[in-house]
This record gives structure tokens, C-alpha cells and sequence, in this order.
């Protein structure tokens, strides 16, 4: 029996512990837990080997070397760094909101990783394929900001309510581009599903013709993850760290793993909206698309290309200031992103595009 | 949000070091802004009552920790005065060598943390990376990195060993390229000009008024720098250029420390090529054993010498690193110097601080005092 997504393999593991003698709805309870399970595992590692990625490069980019001494070139690090900051006790202060001080990062953490399940990762990966999987994955991913300003205002501490204060400001006016960015994904490929999208662009990928929209999305997604160059609510050289100065141990560490999470999740969306998802383009030979699991494979290359990416801006660019960046955001962006809205119109219109020409099955 | 104080120290990371900047803010906009100094306070002009006067060398490498042998050169021209001992030449070049390399190296470190205060990550360790050629040279022939004890009343503990002065020109070529590379990731970016153009500024008038002094007074146009204006060691002996900037900002700040840096390399470079030319002692000859023996007089002259030496008053100013630094030694004949008083630039220069602060955003509280470059070490001695 070919196992074909993701849920397929937790079925197959529910039916083969449970199947001979358990009715069939606790199969199928069983094997949504076992999906949530490798679902969780699967982002979890995946993100600490972000981390390492990350650290890593950006090493090699400060003519140093990253992590070097725990595991293969420091491959355990943050394994290492998680054990510790699990074994710490975490503090609240005596004025604080316990609720909300607890509540915040737990509650941005799993906001972060509900995302996973309705991302899709190959063909047939894509966990039921729902008809609105794009709304759903930003209607949760704009959440963070509620969650950080509950952290920062129940810290109880002046540097944690600016940074929650900035914080608020710069993800909810980047959440407006970012949104308008993605709405001329939709005009393009006629569809909120990424399964679909990512279908549609088999032809060629929406990079080219929506490039602007990419632009105006990466530099939304920038500010959204709160990575440098847009890092200022946690601005550590006056804001000490911003909305988690209060936080240590294990809920410093929700912070620090729901803000991966995010900068992977952020990676995805732009491997799914621009670059053609699990897809390559017609012309590679077809040997290394034809291996057993390909297009996983190339999603993963994909996706830690565009994170590094970002790390190379981290690596090279200074913080902006809060009303510069909010003064980008609103009166940049945002016309930007409507203006990306019109090509993707002007494109599915006249089916042609300036330089590639016109294709076939170019809009709908 | 409503009017707040934010006490900025004594543990932030924007003090760089350990001091308290009490701001007065409204959302994010600055209202008044206080600096209370004296968490580092360690009386060293006090301890070096009770020191005979090279051991007082060891004090001044830590009153500044980035700055160490240019203290060092201050407080050595002051206590010569005082005790009527003149260096031979080859000693003061050494000692201008010294000064130039500590100069660079103390650039390059606020270079370093200036940039890291902005959110850039990377050239805070291109800037270490740097500074470590610099230690390496200075380990090569003080012994030290961070404190080098290398001075002495009447000119420096040894000569360079050989291969020193050719190590140093390898150097100052690397830095050279460096220096663009530095350039390039900072004026060459959109976002650093944007965060720096236009804030924290100080007209010369102003600085005038408070006594600002240094790369400071000089990024506001005025081409003041005791090298040049009251040349001390052999500063008149050789070429170099006042680094100036017109706009008073971080900016001006920052274009100062870079062109001086390159002058420091252009005077390092003749330094060397003297030394090469003009072997000799580094030591004077008929400096009393007693001033240097720590402890207990080396010798038997030592004991048999009555320790008294003809009175006298030394006053030394030069342009530190950081601005100008003043030291006044006063010599009553004892074996150690009556009084010593030290004038710090850093600390004139952040009392200032409520001028070039009020009115600019929390935001640019770390580039501003970055553009100051904070030594606390000096600021509370």
C-alpha cells in the first residue's frame, strides 16, 4: 500500500496498533493524534535545525564559525541551549499578570504551530487540501500580536509595554501589505487553496509576473517574523529585549521557538505563493525529480534557501526606527501592494506578460 | 502612553559599561534626560596618592580599559614634568607608535559597538577581528593586551624587538582596505544614513559651552586637536591632517572617527619608518632607581640614596581617543606625587548629554550615545 500524504502514514499507524479491535472512530481519533504528533515532531526539528542553519550562516557571514563543539559541527547546539533553558525556572515578577505572563507565550507558541496543518508540502502532502487553506494559515499567523502585547502589558515592566507597543504597531500595519500581496497571488492562480496555487504554477512561477507582490511580501514577512532589519520591538540596544525582558527559562524559549516557527512558516508561504512550491520547472532533467519523495525534497531546499535569504539580511542590514518603519508601511506598502494587486489584473487580462511573453493558460 | 522616567543603567545594554541614564519620555519621544555617573568609581586619583609613581602606570591602564596606553602616555608626561626628567627621542616615538595604534584600536572598538548599538551584526566582529591585529602587535612588545604597563618615567620599559615595525606596516596596509570595507557596509546603506543623519546634534557653540571635546567638537566643524594645537611628544615632527565634519550628527561622528583613523595610519607609517632609521636608548639615564623599584629599593644605591627629588608641578594635555584628557601631577619631594587629577572627556562630554538627547526618539538613544563613545572606566576613575 503506497502511502501517499501525511495523514495517510498516521492511518496506517492507527489501523495497524488499534485496527483489529478498536471501533472505527477511535482508529480515526487515534490517528489524528498520531498526525498531530509527527506533525509537531516534524516542525520542531525542523526549527532547531533553523537555528543551526541560521547560526551557522551567520557565522560564515561574520568570518566565524557558528557552533562548532556539540554533535557534527555543532549540530546538537540547540539541543544542548533547549535542555538548559528547559531546566531553568522561569520568574514572574511580583507585579505581574500571572495568566497573562504564562497564557502569552503559550498561547503564540501553539498559534505558531497550528499553521503547520494546513500547510501542504508536496503532492498529495497536503493534509485534506482545504478549499481556504491560504485565509486560514494569515488568519492565524496574524494573531501573534494580540499574544505579544498580552506578554508585554501582563510583564508589568516600561521595556516589555514598548516593545509590546511596537510590536503591535508594525505587525498590524505590515499584516495590511501582506494581505494586499497575497490577494494578487489569488487573482493570479484564481484560488485560496495552496495545493491549487501551487498547481497553477506549473507553466511558469509567479515570481516573475508578481514580482512586486513578492517584494512588497518579503519585506512584510520580514517585519512579521521581527528579524533585523525590523527587529525593533525587541530592539536589545535600547529596549533591553523588548516585550520578552521578563521572560527566562522555558517560556523564553516558546518566544524564541514561535519566532522560528514563524520565519519557517514565512519561508513556506513564499516557496508556495512565489516560487512554484515542490515544483521545479519543466527543463531540469527529469533524474532529480524522480527520486521517492522529490518534491519534499526540493520544498525543503526551497524553503531554507528563502530563510537563508533572510539571514543574509540580518547579516548585513541595520534596524530601522519605528516611525520610519511604520512610515514605510503605510505609505509605501501598502499602494505597492494595491499596485501589484492591478498587474496581477493587467496580466490575467491581457494573458501576456513584458518579457516572458504570452503562455498558454496564463490567467483564467 | 503618559510622561514616564525609564532609568537607562545601571545593567542596559546601551551604557556600555556601568552608568544610569534616567530619560524623561512621552510614547517614544524624549523629554529630559539625566546621566548619573559614579558606579565605577574606584578613587584611582586617591589610590595613586599612596603609589610610588611608576606603579601608578598600572592605574591608568585600567582607568580607561579600551584607551589604556594612551592614559599611560598622559600620565607619564605629567609625572616627568614633575620629577624634571626628560626621554630620549627614540622613547618618544615609541610612545607616539603606542598612542596611534591604542587610537586605532580604540576607533575601531567603538566602531565595533557603535554598529552593534544600530543592529548590525556583522561588522561588530569584522571590527574585533581587526582589533585583535592591533593587540597582536602590542602583545609583541608590552607583553599585554588590554593593560600593557609599557611606560615608565623616563621613557618605555624596552625597545620593539625586531620585526615590529614591519608587522605594523602589514597592518596598516590590511586596515587600509578595511576602512572601505567599514565605509561601505555603513555609509553605503540606505537605513544607516537614515538613522543617523540629523540626530543628537551639538553646534560647536554648545560645545563649547559644556567643554565637549574631541571627535564630538570636531563633527561639529571645529578643527580643535591638541596634536595639532599643542604638540606634545613629537606630534610637531609629523604630517597628518584634523579630521573634521561639518553636520554636528552621528553621521559627523562617525565620517570624524573614520578620518581619523586613516590619520592615525598615515602617522603610524612615518613613526615606523624613524624607528627603522634611528636605533638608541629608550630609557633616560639618570632617573632614580627608587621610581622604579615597586616595593623595595633594587640595589644598594637605593637604599644609601636619600629619597627626596626637587619639587616640582606637572601638567600634560592630549588628545585622547575620546577628546582631550589632562592630568596634573604635583610633586612635594616625597616618593609619591602629593596629588593627582585627571580630566576625563567622556565625562565632560555626557554631561552634555540632556543637550543632544531632549527632543529626538528612545530609538535614537544608542546611536547617539554610541557617537559619544562611552568609556565609564575614565568617566568615574
Amino acid at each position: 500500500m503506497a502511502v501517499q500524504s501525511l495523514y495517510g502514514v498516521a492511518s496506517l499507524l492507527a489501523s495497524a496498533l488499534f485496527g483489529a479491535f478498536a471501533p472505527a472512530w477511535l482508529v480515526v481519533l487515534v490517528a489524528d493524534a498520531i498526525f498531530g504528533a509527527i506533525l509537531l515532531a516534524a516542525s520542531m526539528l525542523n526549527t532547531i535545525l533553523l537555528i543551526w542553519y541560521e547560526r551557522k550562516l551567520l557565522g560564515r557571514f561574520m568570518d566565524r564559525r557558528g557552533a562548532m563543539h556539540v554533535g557534527y559541527a555543532g549540530l546538537l547546539q540547540n539541543f544542548a541551549d533547549g535542555l538548559k533553558l528547559f531546566r531553568k525556572n522561569t520568574y514572574p515578577p511580583r507585579e505581574a499578570d500571572v495568566l497573562g505572563f504564562y497564557s502569552g507565550p503559550t498561547a503564540y507558541l501553539v498559534s505558531s504551530l497550528v499553521i503547520f496543518g494546513v500547510l501542504p508540502i508536496s503532492t498529495g502532502w497536503d493534509n485534506g487540501s482545504l478549499p481556504l487553506s491560504l485565509l486560514l494559515a494569515l488568519v492565524i499567523f496574524s494573531f501573534a500580536p494580540l499574544f505579544i502585547f498580552v506578554s508585554a502589558w501582563s510583564s508589568n515592566n516600561k521595556y516589555s509595554l514598548m516593545g509590546g507597543m511596537r510590536s503591535a504597531a508594525q505587525m498590524i500595519a505590515y499584516e495590511v501589505p501582506i494581505l494586499i500581496a497575497v490577494v494578487a497571488v489569488i487573482v493570479l492562480s484564481g484560488s485560496f487553496d495552496l495545493t491549487t496555487i501551487v498547481a497553477e504554477q506549473r507553466n511558469y512561477w509567479f515570481w516573475a509576473p508578481l514580482f512586486l507582490a513578492l517584494v512588497v511580501f518579503v519585506a512584510g514577512m520580514l517585519a512579521e517574523m521581527e528579524r533585523i532589519p525590523f527587529d525593533l520591538p525587541e530592539a536589545e540596544a535600547e529596549l533591553v529585549e523588548g516585550w520578552n525582558t521578563e521572560y527566562g527559562g522555558m517560556l523564553f524559549a516558546f518566544f524564541m521557538l514561535a519566532d522560528y516557527l514563524r520565519a519557517l512558516i514565512g519561508s513556506i508561504l513564499i516557496v508556495l505563493l512565489f516560487l512554484g512550491g515542490w515544483t521545479l520547472p519543466s527543463y531540469v532533467p527529469s533524474a532529480l525529480t524522480n527520486f521517492p519523495l522529490a518534491g519534499i525534497v526540493w520544498f525543503m531546499v526551497k524553503t531554507y534557501l528563502v530563510f537563508g535569504l533572510f539571514v543574509w539580511v540580518r547579516a548585513s542590514l541595520p534596524r530601522v526606527r519605528t516611525d520610519q518603519l511604520l512610515r514605510v508601511g503605510w505609505m509605501r506598502m501598502v499602494p505597492l501592494s494595491l499596485l501589484s494587486v492591478f498587474l496581477a489584473a493587467l496580466v490575467v487580462v491581457s494573458r501576456c506578460l513584458p518579457v516572458i511573453g504570452c503562455v498558454p493558460g496564463m490567467g483564467r | 502612553m503618559s510622561e514616564m522616567w525609564i532609568n537607562m543603567g545601571p545593567q542596559h545594554p546601551m551604557t556600555h559599561g556601568l552608568w544610569n541614564l534616567r530619560v524623561r519620555i512621552e510614547g517614544e519621544i524624549i523629554l529630559d534626560a539625566d546621566p548619573e555617573m559614579g558606579y565605577l568609581h574606584r578613587g584611582i586619583e586617591k589610590i595613586s596618592e599612596d603609589r610610588h609613581y611608576n606603579e601608578i602606570i598600572t592605574l591608568m591602564d585600567r582607568t580607561c580599559y579600551v584607551a589604556g596606553i594612551a592614559w599611560e602616555h598622559l600620565y607619564i608626561q605629567a609625572a616627568e614634568q614633575a620629577l624634571h626628567v626628560t626621554p630620549p627621542e627614540r622613547a618618544e616615538y615609541i610612545r607616539v607608535l603606542t598612542e596611534e595604534m591604542q587610537r586605532l584600536a580604540s576607533h575601531i572598538m567603538w566602531y565595533a559597538a557603535f554598529v552593534q548599538d544600530l543592529g548590525l551584526m556583522s561588522p561588530f566582529l569584522y571590527g574585533m577581528r581587526d582589533r585583535d591585529l592591533l593587540l597582536d602587535i602590542f602583545q609583541s612588545f608590552t607583553g599585554g593586551r588590554l593593560t600593557y604597563e609599557y611606560m615608565r618615567v623616563g621613557g618605555v620599559r624596552n625597545d620593539l624587538p625586531p620585526g615590529t615595525t614591519a608587522q605594523v606596516r602589514q597592518t596598516m596596509d590590511w586596515l587600509m582596505d578595511r576602512f572601505v570595507e567599514y565605509d561601505r557596509l555603513c555609509l553605503g546603506s540606505d537605513i544607516f544614513r537614515r538613522r543617523c543623519d540629523d540626530i543628537g546634534v551639538l553646534k560647536a557653540n554648545d560645545c563649547v559651552t559644556y567643554g565637549v571635546t574631541g571627535p564630538m567638537l570636531r563633527a561639529a566643524g571645529v578643527a580643535r586637536d591638541l596634536r595639532k594645537d599643542r604638540p606634545y611628544a613629537v606630534y610637531d615632527q609629523l604630517e597628518f591632517d584634523v579630521a573634521r565634519a561639518d553636520s554636528a550628527d552621528v553621521t559627523g561622528r562617525y565620517l570624524v572617527r573614520l578620518q581619523e583613523m586613516r590619520q592615525s595610519v598615515r602617522i603610524l607609517r612615518q613613526v615606523v619608518d624613524w624607528l627603522d632609521g634611528h636605533p638608541g636608548p629608550v630609557m633616560a639615564e639618570h632617573v632614580p632607581r627608587w621610581l622604579g623599584a615597586p616595593y623595595a629599593p633594587i640595589g644598594r644605591e637605593g637604599y644609601l640614596v636619600k629619597r627626596s627629588y626637587p619639587k616640582g608641578l606637572g601638567f600634560s594635555a592630549i588628545e585622547e581617543p575620546h577628546g582631550e584628557a589632562a592630568a596634573y601631577v604635583v610633586n612635594e619631594g616625597g616618593e609619591h606625587p602629593y596629588r593627582v587629577k585627571f580630566r576625563s572627556p567622556v565625562f565632560v562630554n555626557l554631561s552634555a548629554v540632556k543637550k543632544y538627547l531632549v527632543g529626538y526618539r528612545v530609538a535614537d538613544i544608542p546611536p547617539i550615545l554610541g557617537s559619544v563613545d562611552v568609556c565609564v572606566g575614565e568617566v568615574d576613575r
